[in-house]
């Protein structure tokens, strides 16, 4: 394969890979993708068509008229924001240098735009597939641009009659292929080191445009009964919560769910929390959000939280949140403890800090009691809408008699977790309301009904009581030491409020019925990859900088004490650094005599050393012979410089050309001379 | 002391220098700029674009560095330079490495003036030198002018493996040297003087016409001087030996002093030269004289080198006062033990 041909193919390659960065990024959607990678082979044939001279030249400039045309409409009224347009403008001219190539340059600069491309998928894209896509980028990018010099460096030997230049043939398993390969890889080393440790300003910033993903119902202020029935056969990961304190093990924390929003209001079909107040907290002089203050109920938990695009501005984290780290101005909380932020971006990475409350267990001597609930509050937390005295009858059945309000809710959820089913076949099949068909037809629903079942139970008995909506804790991932969350482990529970505990989860839902498959291994490595992607790429800040400083002086200082020497063996700083010093003259001299490049061999230029004194004793004044100026020209130019220094020098000339074309040496007289005038010179003032 | 100084210069002329193409500065002010828009976002995707373009800019400084390393350039240069007469030039590039080839290297001609260089590219280029090996490039260089000159150089360059960066070794073939003045062939008139007056001198072997002996072959003598005859009548081979053309020893005046820069001089100049030149390839003796220099008489190329570099570094005197003694007086009066027929070059 010739060189140039080489050069086209891997330009090519090139842009289309800035083409499928756009796509991943979302930039370009299949349709638009489609056409340009088929404008780019339409691009490879009409440049064949076109060394054959088979098409028009004005069809060709007719074609990219209409093409500005579009551009400029596109850019001024039709595209969705500046960057979509400035990204259309970029493909534009990418195509528009393939199309009328005339010489390497157009080549050269086709290849260059695409890098462009990347940069516009960067500002949009936190996929892993950008890895995939930069990687394949910085293979071919370095190779265009070996091929592209060694083409234009052989155009211009070809061109000018130079020698050397006999071979333009390239293989791609020839050696040009490998230095481009051992070029990518030392690349995409150093940038890697290079990433990690130019120095950031702060946390990272998201995306400037991050995809809302599709709407997910169950997380907004209005929820139906059965809402959750769709998402909950979707298995696609969602969220990553990883846990910051190794020292945590998930096998002891059965219990975890992830808290989003609550809901107070149910009028039989849809649960609400329109009237629930809300405030805007603003973000400390630390940079967190203080949501609540610890009571010394239940362990302290840290979860770095990362999220994919969903469509709710709720923020999820462990029940209950005391503090909150994130990018974003302002969050609003409500006073049932939810959590919302309207900054798309921010919602995708996030630490939390929570206090695990085992509602199981007694309280330990010294907790900090729950304020109590008004009687505004609990009035709120007790509204049931018109509902069949058969559910209020149901509910007596359940609590069996019991007054302790946390016996009774325990009662209730035993009831419906042992004599009800679980399903995600949620067919109506009466006319009656959802949860009376449920309770006494049917006896079978999502975790919805489950929830709701008990929250309107615990109410007819008089427990407040309210219906949540979050995650269960999902699958552990052992190879990145974080939960997976699916979107199907979104699910409803309830909590009920007990005097001098304060509000406690309960979860009448057997979800355990369901059995959901197991991800192997490969799977969970792959998702490790991506959560290690989101971790250390996309959120890699100052703070993690600063904590890999301290982990390397750390380990660093552990080395040095592993490997100091016994006390006695201590040689003295001084003459250790003497030894430090020998070895680096050393490895300098080796390195100086292996490095003769660019010196040129042979005898060296003889040049007398009075004569080359004479010359520094000039160069301090500012006089230094020019490129091409002769010893006698420079004797003149010195005379006119300074009149006080000719007469020497001009001697100094003479003796110098004598010995220099002369091919005899100085006599004594004339060495005695030499040293006058080098006097003389050295005193001029 | 002197290493100490020698290092300081070192370490401020070094070996190799660097300079960024037009490419290497879109990249650099790519990368400024790429950085900026990071520190202003915060995105992580562009500081990861940003590392890729500086570490890409470390990569071309080391393989750069790898190709111009262990090279040796190794400057060719012809013993004579004739003024006006392209000069062949030369260097090899030697790649001294034992295991690594050299990529794209280019031998730059530092010629100040590209119409200096005969039909010849100021770069040559050599698409890989393997270790060990190396190669010579050649060219044709013209000197206009006589006198000392300072040859411009040549050094080796190198923008592998991107073309961003252009890395430069030292010059070399940076000499002073001498140009001769241009010696032309001879016209008629000029080649009708070379028969002028002058008393035959004696006989002495030499390659004119004339007959000088006849002696037995030797091994290395050419065929085409064997006497067939002689040869017949001795029964063994027999060589002719020319007499030299001593009637031809000429003494070379310079009349006038000339005006320096101006085109008689240089014209009488390249006459006497060119005089000189035929002279003595004919086996004749030359003596230079001149207002200002005299070279006496001699045979052979060694001399005509000094007659020639006379002639390159004459350079007539502004007034009497500087001038130089010389040699006898060129009026034939006084020249010694025989008289040299002459030959006058007006030089103004």
């Amino acid at each position: 394969m010739s060189a140039l041909l080489a050069l086209r193919l891997v330009t090519y390659l090139l842009v289309a890979t800035g083409v499928a960065a756009l796509y991943g990024a979302g930039l370009i959607g299949p349709v638009g993708a489609g056409l340009v990678v088929l404008a780019i082979l339409v691009g490879w044939g009409h440049e064949q068509a076109r060394a054959h001279g088979a098409v028009r030249p004005a069809l060709g400039y007719g074609l990219v008229g209409a093409a500005a045309v579009a551009i400029t409409v596109d850019l001024l009224y039709l595209a969705y924001s500046l960057l979509d347009g400035m990204v259309h403008l970029l493909l534009f001219l990418i195509l528009l240098r393939l199309f009328v190539r005339r010489g390497l340059r157009d080549l050269r600069d086709a290849g260059l735009l695409s890098f462009f491309l990347l940069v516009a998928a960067a500002s949009i894209s936190f996929s892993l597939s950008f890895l995939a896509v930069f990687v394949v980028f910085l293979v071919l990018g370095t190779w265009m641009l070996i091929l592209n010099h060694v083409v234009t460096e052989l155009e211009q030997a070809g061109r000018e009659g130079a020698v050397g230049s006999s071979t333009r043939r390239v293989f791609f398993r020839g050696p040009l292929t490998r230095v481009s390969l051992v070029a990518a890889a030392i690349t995409f080393s150093l940038a890697g080191g290079l990433f990690f440790i130019i120095p950031r300003v702060g946390q990272a910033a998201l995306p400037l445009r991050a995809q809302l993903g599709r709407m997910v119902t169950g997380f907004s202020d209005r929820v139906d009964l059965g809402s959750f029935g769709d998402i909950e056969s979707d298995h696609t990961v969602v969220m990553r919560v990883y846990l910051t304190d190794e020292r945590v093990e998930p096998a002891a924390l059965p219990e975890l769910r992830w808290r989003g929003v609550a809901f107070d209001q149910f009028d039989g079909r849809t649960w609400s929390s329109a009237v629930a107040p809300r405030r805007f907290v603003r973000r400390g002089a630390a940079g967190d959000f203080g949501i609540g203050l610890p009571r010394g109920a239940g362990p302290l938990l840290r979860q770095e939280i990362f999220l994919e695009p969903m469509g709710t501005d709720a923020v999820f984290g462990a029940p209950r949140v005391l503090r909150l780290e994130m990018h974003s101005p302002t969050l609003v909380v409500d006073d049932m403890g939810g959590l919302t932020t309207s900054s798309a971006t921010a919602r995708l990475h996030y630490l939390v800090e929570s206090e695990l409350e085992e509602p199981g267990r007694p309280l330990a001597p010294g907790t900090r009691a729950a304020p109590g609930l008004t009687a505004a509050d609990r009035a709120r937390y007790l509204q049931l809408p018109a509902l069949s005295p058969d559910v209020a009858r149901l509910a007596r059945e359940a609590t069996a008699g019991a007054r302790d309000p946390d016996i009774a809710a325990r009662r209730v959820g035993e009831f419906l977790s042992t004599r009800y089913r679980y399903t995600l076949a949620l067919r109506r099949e009466t006319t009656r309301p959802p949860l009376e068909e449920f309770l006494f037809v049917r006896r079978s629903g999502n975790c919805e009904y489950f929830a709701a079942a008990m929250a309107v139970m615990l109410r007819s008995e008089g427990i407040p009581s309210r219906v949540v909506a979050g995650f269960q804790h999902g699958e552990w991932n052992p190879y990145g030491r974080y939960f997976m969350v699916r979107l199907s482990d979104a699910h409803s529970w309830v909590e009920a409020y007990i005097d001098g505990r304060g509000w406690v989860a309960f979860d009448p839902s057997p979800r355990g019925e369901i059995a959901t498959p197991a991800p192997g291994p490969v799977s969970l490595y792959l998702d490790a990859a991506r959560m290690r992607w989101y971790r250390y790429v996309i959120n890699w800040s100052l703070g993690d900088q600063v904590h890999l400083a301290a982990t390397v002086h750390r380990q660093a200082t552990d080395v040095r004490l592993g490997l100091s020497w016994p006390r006695h063996w201590r040689v003295a700083p001084a003459l250790m650094g003497a030894g430090g010093l020998a070895v680096v003259l050393v490895l300098g001299w080796l390195l100086h005599r292996r490095g003769g490049a660019g010196r040129a061999a042979g005898p060296a230029p003889s040049m007398p050393v009075f004569y080359e004194r004479a010359l520094r004793l000039l160069a301090r004044r500012g006089l230094s012979p020019a490129a091409a100026e002769t010893a006698r020209q420079f004797a003149a130019r010195v005379s006119t410089a300074t009149p006080e220094r000719a007469e020497p020098f001009a001697r100094l000339t003479r003796h110098y050309e004598h010995t220099r074309f002369g091919a005899t040496a100085l006599t004594e007289t004339e060495w005695q001379d030499v040293t006058h005038a080098l006097a003389a010179l050295a005193a001029a003032r | 002391m002197k290493p100490l100084r020698a290092a300081i210069w070192r370490l401020f002329h070094p070996r190799r220098t660097i300079k960024p193409t037009r490419d290497g500065w879109w990249c650099l002010l790519v990368a400024v700029g790429l950085g900026v828009a990071a520190i202003n976002t915060g995105n992580n995707l562009l500081y990861l674009l940003v590392s890729a373009l500086l570490a890409l800019i470390v990569v071309s400084g080391i393989l750069s560095e790898q190709a111009m390393r262990g090279l040796a350039l190794t400057p060719i240069t012809p013993e004579e330079l004739y003024a006006g007469r392209p000069a062949l030039l030369g260097a090899t590039v030697a790649n001294r490495k034992r295991w690594l080839t050299s990529y794209s290297v280019t031998l730059e001609l530092l010629a100040p003036d590209a119409r200096a260089l005969e039909s010849t590219s100021r770069f040559i280029y050599f698409r890989r030198i393997e270790a060990g090996t190396d190669r010579l490039a050649t060219w044709e260089q013209t000197l206009p002018r006589r006198g000392r000159a300072r040859l411009a150089g040549v050094r080796i360059t190198t923008r592998f493996p991107f073309g961003l960066f252009m890395k430069a070794g030292r010059p070399a073939l940076t000499d002073e040297v001498l140009v001769f003045p241009a010696v032309r062939p001879l016209p008629a008139e000029s080649l009708g003087r070379l028969g002028d007056a002058g008393a035959p001198a004696g006989r002495r072997r030499g390659r004119g016409n004339d007959l000088y002996n006849l002696r037995p072959y030797r091994p290395g003598d050419d065929p085409r001087f064997i006497h067939w005859r002689s040869s017949a009548k001795a029964e063994a081979l027999v060589v002719r030996e020319h007499e030299a053309d001593t009637s031809h020893d000429t003494r070379v005046v310079l009349v006038g002093r000339g005006r320096a820069g101006t085109d008689a001089l240089e014209a009488g100049l390249s006459e006497a030269a060119s005089l000189a030149t035929a002279l003595v390839r004919v086996g004749a003796g030359v003596e230079l004289a001149g207002p200002d220099l005299f070279v006496p008489l001699g045979h052979g190329r060694p001399h005509l080198r000094r007659v020639l570099t006379a002639l390159a570094l004459y350079e007539p005197a502004a007034t009497a006062a500087e001038r130089a003694p010389a040699g006898p007086p060129v009026d034939g009066t006084s020249l010694g033990p025989r008289r040299l027929r002459e030959i006058r070059v007006p030089l103004a």
